[in-house]
């Protein structure tokens, strides 16, 4: 990822001297690629950095869920009955929660919220990681094709954003994964499996939209650009132009709207799976806890750890990516 | 300007009929790729006692045997003038616009979408009256004393506010004012504002908040922003250097520019919000158009889902139109590009 | 089929919750608050329960607004299209049936008292015969008689099951119709006599395909609230459901709201049950199931027609708070929640390999699954205890599991360390997810490792789990599933889920209970004349099931149910198990 970055180094809208200066951290003045630019800014960020130590604590509680929840909680799916008074399915002492059970457990069944919480994060971070590239490489694709050839290479992909924007894309989604849910047999996965693939397809799918239009945009302004046009006088065909000259210069916007990307489709995941057609039970998801929360309302743990999980990861995704737009743009002033 | 307005009704028109071929395809085509038959289908419109031949039967009577594209035809035709459905016990008629006829209330669509329309649209209103101006008038403030503890503190809120999912902050909401301190409805009902205005605002004040609260956050961002680099333009120092009042600067020349953005996005957003605001009506249990569609969902009613999907991207379409025409008086150069 | 429990969307399709529809008499458990002293007040009993055996703050004052509500819609108010307990009950209000059960509370609520007819049905021919007179001077609300046509022409009308899916086929299996009728819509011109004659405005005469001696019961069926052919309008009828009854239709908005009020055409004196208290009823659809309970709390409503109970947030209240524990009753339904198990998918076709699920099974972790102590008591058996014939099956756990018994099984199975299959449940009842889930890790300790797959209930028995072709190529094991009675004996309760013969394409809530043994069993009972023996022959059917681990029955279904504040003459029926709505008053 850094190397490109480093490529474009001559064709930076900022002169590095200011930016330099503006800091005042440097020893003496030299030229700095816009990625080690960035990277200076971005230190300078200290909210930005702690969104970022955030998503990274966040990713590594995903990657390592087995060995935390071994540690501190119980398997995520097995049931603590005897923490649940069976006259009012409430967890004994209103919550549950002790040094055993760290975030207390779930009415009714009593299965550990800690384990559950921490599990749910692979599963909104697995599938927002992935829809979120998706969504990149299709917009990214077709916001280049749509930027360098122009016509009506243009003028169709353009409409088809235009439908995409403009299709109620929860209600679709939700559609969708009710009939293509139903098509175990067909598709020949099932399970996590399918349901995973379902929704990273689903909510990828229909978020292209947005950052094609983007994309297209500064494909259209690079084009024009003094530094292809040189290229092309050199005899340098379409595809080099395209992945050598135009790509590399893309790479800024594409990083900040992905980074940006990525908390809403978390937040897309959790709605599908509060609506009941995200990944099926007894599989942990944070917006799932939450549907079932609905029903305890007098159990305010219960919506609690779920509702703030969602709400860390979201803001930490934002402040980074907020930082990282602040870093990555120099025009855009705070 | 005429001819741009035609080509635009033209393209929003076109681009109605895409979606609703893409739809079309996606509950009809895709089944049927996936290997479920005419007589499946046809089973959700016959009882669970009918017999095997009563379902060939209605299959073949409803046409469900015949290719996607007469099917298709079919349901663009009863838009405009109706249709008959034959389930082989009296014929049933769907006056147009015939947007389809549910094989679950055995009722047509499209005045099941008429009835939910005033929910969805009360609440999209007054949600978006709230968050507009609660949104802008805290961004303008925000910007004008940047750095200040009102603007970290507001830019704090808003930040946690886009951050928030409605269905959690709804959640707590619910249960603080309503179950808790029983002040607010608890959801669930809805009073027509020409019955009883007072209890029409009782029943919507915390979906419009829980909305409003998710917006006015994004909003505050957004107008911040613009302002701050509207200010920092060459014509606003001209502005003050022309000695006039601050409060004027800002009003006249600031903000003014600083809000067509923020007019554009509230176009849309109003466009996608009237076509169901499916979360909070969900945690609201609010009879709009939102629950309608995820009720239709899990009972798989596709004549329903078909329905609400074309009605939600015609609000979408138009409030495109709409704030492309609106862009094209205010700026003439839109007309020529 | 099976009379339908209401699904409550309490906010989105993720969020509904079964409510069990029918209950049964008496309730053996007493929850943390104080039972009431059982001393006759002048003001009827009071206290937890108190509606169980008498009727509670009785009075005879007229007058008054009867509030009611209802999470959601039901199937339908018309009379020949609907399979809702609730329902049943309910239309009695603004229809008269032949024959109907007596408004009294528990036991005595279950006992048939003729209605539009003077006496219950004469039987000959066998019992495959049934006379009926009706009274004189009834009229409809617009003023017309009503004649035995009109009760005739309602019953051949709905068993047109293409137009009026929703409710029960015993008239389309058990009437003596003629090959040729198809229905009254397609071939209206068809002679009937041979399964229903009139031979007078008065007289209605079934003709059975085979002797039923309890065919009473099917006179009390919805499907003989009469309906003139002249009025009908086919499916739109639900609209304009012309009166017989006390009450009719004032405001009828689908989904809404209903409102009734008096229908002065009928006669208190050809009317000897019903009181027809309250002046008119307001009944209200869709309310948030949570506000519901708060407002029936606050007096706000008076009756939740769904009557099943509170949704959990009230359970806690109603338990802590003395006043309304003092105005709970915990009816038991004649309702099973049980889970099937499917012979036609490997290794359930071995008898041992069943055995060893219904040894592993945890029974408590089940009834908490099902909602706790208050929703239900530990089941032995499909037939719940308020059913003539009902033996406790000692058989299997009836408190946690079995895994040495498991274990064994397995091994006699030849599967000593466990196997995979799949568990459907409908997703969109928690109480469902949460029994599947609790299946999945009770059979895990054995080494049966379950995949739960969940379907809506819509399209649950029609398309997945009552479809045996679908479970047997999606290798499917096990499904959540639920029954309750039609009417409180074995064959209201029974006939449709253990009889091999009428398991169809789709649609089944039986789903691997195929043995000659049961079958042979049936018949007995259906041919058997007089009662105790043939509740005994229904008892000796459901032992049959048990014995060849079928099905593992998980919970008799109870609910809490809360009594309206100013309500009058509310008490349980055991005909319905939940509140009788023909009685009811406002103070």
């Amino acid at each position: 990822m850094t190397a490109p970055l480093d490529v474009s180094s001559e064709e930076t809208k900022a002169t590095p001297e200011a930016v330099v200066s503006g800091l005042g951290g440097a020893k003496a003045i030299q030229g700095r690629s816009l990625g080690q630019i960035a990277w200076m800014r971005l230190k300078q960020d200290k909210v930005a950095l702690a969104g970022a130590g955030v998503v990274i604590f966040l990713v590594l509680v995903a990657i390592f869920a087995p060995v935390i929840v071994g540690w501190f909680g119980h398997p995520p799916n097995e049931f603590h009955q005897e923490m649940i008074d069976t006259m009012t399915m409430r967890p004994k002492g209103g919550s549950g929660i002790s040094s055993e059970f760290l975030f207390g457990v779930e009415p009714q069944n009593g299965r550990d919220l800690f384990s559950r919480v921490v599990y749910g994060a692979r599963i909104s971070l697995l599938i927002a990681f992935f829809a979120t590239m998706l969504s990149v490489l299709i917009g990214t694709v077709m916001g280049i094709v749509a930027g360098y050839f122009g016509g009506w290479v243009d003028a169709v992909i353009s409409r088809l954003m235009d439908i995409f924007l403009a299709f109620p894309i929860l209600v679709f989604a939700l559609a969708l994964v009710g009939v293509l849910g139903q098509f175990e047999m067909q598709l020949g996965v099932q399970g996590d499996t399918l349901r995973i693939l379902l929704l990273i397809f689903v909510i990828g799918f229909f978020n292209w939209g947005y950052i094609a239009r983007i994309i297209r945009g500064q494909t259209l302004s690079l084009r024009e650009r003094e530094f292809v046009d040189a290229a092309r006088s050199l005899g340098a065909r379409g595809p080099y132009i395209l992945f050598r000259e135009i790509l590399p210069n893309l790479i800024a916007p594409i990083l900040i709207y992905a980074t940006l990307l990525v908390p809403a489709n978390v937040l897309f995941e959790a709605a599908l799976s509060f609506l009941g057609v995200g990944i099926q039970p007894p599989t942990a998801t944070w917006g799932a806890m939450l549907s079932a929360a609905t029903k305890y309302y007098t159990v305010p743990h219960f919506m609690i750890f779920p509702g703030m999980a969602i709400f860390i990861t979201v803001l930490a995704f934002n402040l980074f990516g907020d930082g990282l737009r602040d870093a990555l743009d120099p025009k855009s002033n705070r | 300007m005429v001819t741009y307005i035609i080509r635009r009704l033209i393209g929003a028109l076109l681009m109605l009929a895409v979606v609703s071929m893409v739809t079309f395809s996606i509950f009809f085509v895709v089944p049927r790729l996936a290997g479920v038959t005419a007589t499946d289908f046809a089973n959700r419109y016959v009882g669970r006692a009918a017999t095997q031949e009563t379902v060939v039967e209605v299959a073949k009577k409803l046409g469900l045997n015949d290719p996607v594209v007469v099917q298709y035809g079919r349901w663009v035709k009863g838009i405009f003038v109706g249709s008959e459905f034959d389930y082989g016990s009296g014929v049933e008629h769907c006056p147009a616009p015939c947007f389809g006829y549910s094989f679950v209330t055995k009722k047509p669509v499209w005045p099941d979408l008429l009835d939910r329309l005033p929910v969805t649209l009360s609440l999209a209103v007054g949600a978006s009256i709230i968050w507009l101006l609660a949104g802008v008038a805290v961004g303008v403030l925000s910007a004008l004393k940047r750095g200040s503890l009102f603007d970290r503190g507001a830019m704090i809120v808003a930040l946690s506010g886009v951050s928030l999912p409605p269905f959690f902050t709804g959640l707590i909401a619910l249960s603080l004012f309503s179950y808790g301190l029983r002040i607010t409805a608890p959801g669930g009902a809805y009073t027509p504002f020409s019955e009883n205005p007072a209890e029409w605002a009782y029943n919507l004040i915390l979906p419009w908040l829980t909305l409003a609260f998710l917006n006015a956050a994004a909003y505050a961002r957004l107008t911040r922003a613009g302002m701050l680099e509207t200010m920092g333009e060459d014509y606003i120092r001209t502005a003050r250097a022309k000695g006039l009042k601050e409060s004027t600067v800002i009003t006249k020349h600031g903000l003014r520019a600083a809000l067509t953005p923020i007019v554009t996005i509230f176009g849309l957003d109003v466009g996608i919000l009237l076509g169901g605001a499916i979360l909070t009506e969900n945690v609201f249990s609010l009879p709009g158009l939102g629950k309608y569609a995820t009720g239709a969902i899990a009972a798989q009613d596709l004549p329903k889902i078909m329905g609400f999907t074309m009605l939600a991207a015609f609000f979408i379409v138009m409030a495109n139109l709409i704030v492309d025409l609106l862009y094209a008086v205010v700026d003439p150069r839109v007309r020529l590009a | 089929m099976k009379k339908r429990t209401l699904v409550v969307a309490a906010s989105g399709a993720a969020l509904a919750l079964a409510l069990s529809a029918c209950g049964g008499g008496d309730s053996t458990t007493t929850p943390t608050g104080e039972a009431a002293p059982a001393a006759s007040a002048p003001a009827g009993p009071t206290g937890f329960n108190a509606g169980l055996d008498a009727v509670t703050n009785p009075s005879d004052k007229k007058g008054g607004v009867l509030k009611m509500a209802v999470t959601e819609d039901w199937d339908s108010v018309d009379p020949g299209d609907t399979y809702y307990g609730m329902s049943w009950n309910l239309l009695r209000i603004y229809g008269r049936p032949l024959v109907t059960y007596n408004p009294a509370p528990g036991a005595k609520g279950r006992e048939l008292v003729p209605d539009l007819a003077e006496s219950l049905g004469v039987a000959s021919d066998g019992s495959k015969t049934w006379t009926y007179k009706l009274r004189a001077g009834l009229k409809y609300e617009d003023g017309t008689p009503i004649t035995s046509k009109d009760v005739k022409y309602a019953v051949l009308r709905q068993l047109d099951k293409t137009t009026y899916v929703n409710g029960p086929t015993y008239f389309n299996d058990w009437l003596d119709l003629p090959k040729d009728f198809e229905s009254v819509y397609k071939t209206p011109d068809v002679n009937t006599d041979q399964a229903i004659e009139t031979p007078d405005d008065q007289t209605i005469v079934f003709h059975l395909n085979k002797p039923y001696a309890g065919f009473d019961n099917f006179a009390a069926l919805p499907a003989t609230v009469p309906i003139p052919q002249a009025k009908d309008t086919g499916i739109k009828y639900r609209d304009h459901v012309l009166a017989s009854g006390p009450y009719k239709f004032d405001k009828v908005e689908q989904g809404k709201l209903y409102t009734l009020v008096r229908n002065d055409q009928w006669d208190q004196a050809t009317d000897p049950i019903r009181k027809a208290l309250p002046d008119s009823y307001e009944i209200t659809l869709g309310v948030q199931g949570d506000d519901l309970d708060n407002r029936i709390i606050s007096g706000d409503l008076h009756v939740d027609i769904a009557g099943s109970g509170v949704q959990p947030a009230a359970i806690a209240s109603v338990q802590q708070d003395p006043e309304l524990n003092a105005r709970a009753d915990n009816p038991i339904a004649a309702r099973t929640w049980y889970i099937s198990l499917n012979p036609d998918v490997a290794p359930f076709d071995n008898i041992e390999c069943r055995k060893a699920v219904l040894f592993a099974a945890d029974r408590t972790s089940l009834q908490t699954a099902y909602g706790g102590q208050l929703a239900g008591d530990v089941a032995t058996s499909l037939m719940p205890p308020g059913i003539g014939g009902w033996q406790k099956i000692e058989t299997y756990p009836s408190a946690g599991s079995d895994e040495a018994k498991a274990k064994t099984a397995l091994t006699a199975c030849g599967q000593p360390n466990g196997f995979e299959t799949t568990m459907t449940f409908r997703s969109d009842r928690p109480k469902e997810q949460a029994a599947a889930e609790s299946m999945q890790q009770s059979l895990a300790k054995v080494g049966i490792k379950l995949t739960l797959k969940g379907f809506p209930t819509s399209e649950y028995f029609t398309a997945y789990a009552g479809k045996p072709s679908y479970m047997k190529e999606n290798k499917i094991g096990l499904a959540t599933n639920g029954w309750g009675a039609d009417w409180n004996d074995g064959f209201g309760f029974l006939s449709q889920i253990i009889d091999s013969r009428t398991i169809r394409e789709a649609g089944n809530y039986n789903l691997g209970i195929k043995d000659p043994a049961v079958d042979a069993l049936v018949d007995q009972a259906f041919a058997e004349l007089d009662t105790a023996k043939r509740d005994a022959l229904w008892g000796q059917a459901d032992a049959k099931v048990m014995e060849g681990a079928y099905v593992l029955p998980a919970v008799y279904a109870k609910g809490l149910l809360l009594r309206g504040k100013g309500v009058t003459n509310q008490f349980i029926t055991g005909a319905f198990d939940m509140y009788d709505y023909l009685a009811l008053g406002v103070e």
